[in-house]
């Protein structure tokens, strides 16, 4: 065979070759999207349950939001804005013993509502943050983080950096997908359309609830002035 | 024959400033005390909203930023009283030139006290009456004419003082 007879299929299976190359990519592409689809499915919130309990004639309470026997003589909410100072002189002072002599021993059924005011730019995103963190059961570590750290996130906005760091990355990649779901977002305005009826006019305001009667207490609350009238509102008839 | 005593200008400024700030001190006093948290009965639920609202005040005084949180403390704890007291003896005329004179010091207290936050733009409420009020332009503008009226009514109060009673001054003779 000649030079000329063995170039021709040469330069045709070349070119058929050079054809396969080019035509390899979109098709490597199209799998790379979609192995990098994949991973974007296993940072997807799991479906949550919102549905709301009645405790002593409180209604819609969000259970991983309260603590305490349901049995409890007295019913008592919370409604508190993470970016109040008085909120987190009233969680860091007066809530933590509460929640050790009188929740835990069964004679308060505490409830936490969020009511985030208009005022404060990030106390809406810390209520979201602390709600999702309640529903995989990390309520207090993510409260006590976000009111202990209150002035640096209230200045830089960094409700997410505070909240990552009372949790494992795990939870936080958790918290992070509930966040953006935006499934429990109907609980907060449940809580701030409940605190609307009472009407709350300021945070922290405390609802007492006890022999059918309803008292809320608007201001920060000292422990032991607290405990004398909790011992005589449980002893009261 | 007995005179009464002479009705002036004078006097009717010391009236107006007699009822208007007794009534403001008194109102303020209790506002503190029973607002806003009103649930006032049986004795434990009084004492509870007294010290929530006491509590609550002196977060207001605090936030002013003036004074040490144990002194803010004392103020907010003893301001209410004081402030009923004075409204009262206003009221009642016993012993007006003492009781004038506390009233236009605290209420000038009070013109400098808001004026200062006012002009350092502190978002803060008034806590003068209780219930949260924002510090405003109108705050400094009311607070001013109480303390205008209290220096006034002072003032009318020692001229008056220091011009004998008709029943006492020897009578005219003709």
């Amino acid at each position: 065979m000649t030079r000329r007879t063995l170039l021709l299929p040469a330069i045709v299976g070349l070119a058929a070759f050079g054809t396969l190359l080019l035509a390899a990519p979109p098709k490597q592409k199209s799998q790379t999207a979609t192995k990098k689809a994949t991973p974007a499915k296993a940072t997807e919130a799991p479906t949550l349950s919102t549905a709301t309990i009645s405790v002593g004639g409180v209604n819609d309470i969000d259970p991983s939001k309260a603590f305490g026997s349901k049995s409890a003589p007295i019913v008592v909410e919370i409604f508190s804005d993470f970016q109040c100072p008085a909120c987190k002189a009233l969680f860091v002072n007066t809530t933590q013993k509460v929640m050790d002599n009188y929740v835990n021993t069964g004679k308060v059924y505490l409830v936490h509502r969020d009511f985030p005011l208009p005022m404060h730019a990030y106390s809406r995103v810390a209520a979201s943050y602390s709600r999702a963190a309640a529903h995989i059961g990390k309520c207090e570590p993510v409260e006590m983080a976000l009111f202990q750290n209150q002035e640096k996130w209230e200045a830089n906005g960094d409700v997410k950096g505070t909240v990552a760091g009372a949790l494992s990355a795990a939870e936080m990649k958790k918290v992070q997908a509930i966040v953006e779901s935006k499934q429990l977002e109907p609980l907060i305005e449940k809580d701030k359309s409940i605190g609307m009826t009472f009407p709350v006019s300021q945070t922290p305001t405390t609802v007492f609830h006890a022999h059918g009667q309803t008292y809320p207490y608007a201001g920060t609350l000292n422990y032991d002035t607290l405990k004398e009238f909790l011992d005589q509102l449980v002893a009261s008839k | 024959m007995l005179e009464s005593a002479p009705f002036n200008y004078r006097r009717i400024i010391i009236w107006i400033g007699r009822l208007v700030l007794g009534i403001v001190f008194v109102y303020a006093g209790i506002a503190k005390l029973t607002m806003p948290n009103t649930h006032l009965w049986p004795w434990f639920f009084l004492k509870f909203s007294i010290s929530t609202n006491l509590t609550m005040f002196q977060q207001q005084v605090e936030s002013y930023k003036m004074l040490s949180p144990e002194t803010a403390g004392l103020l907010a704890h003893t301001l209410p009283f004081v402030e009923i007291v004075i409204g009262l003896m206003l009221l009642i005329g016993w012993g007006l030139r003492l009781w004038a004179t506390l009233v236009t010091l605290i209420m000038v207290g009070f013109l400098g006290v808001v004026t200062r936050a006012y002009l350092l733009h502190m978002d803060i409420n008034c806590g003068c009456f209780g219930t949260p009020e924002k510090l405003t332009g109108m705050t400094i503008v009311r607070d001013g004419a109480l303390a205008a009226l209290a220096l006034l009514m002072t003032y009318f109060v020692f001229t008056e003082a220091s011009k004998p009673h008709p029943w006492t001054a020897p009578e005219k003779t003709a």
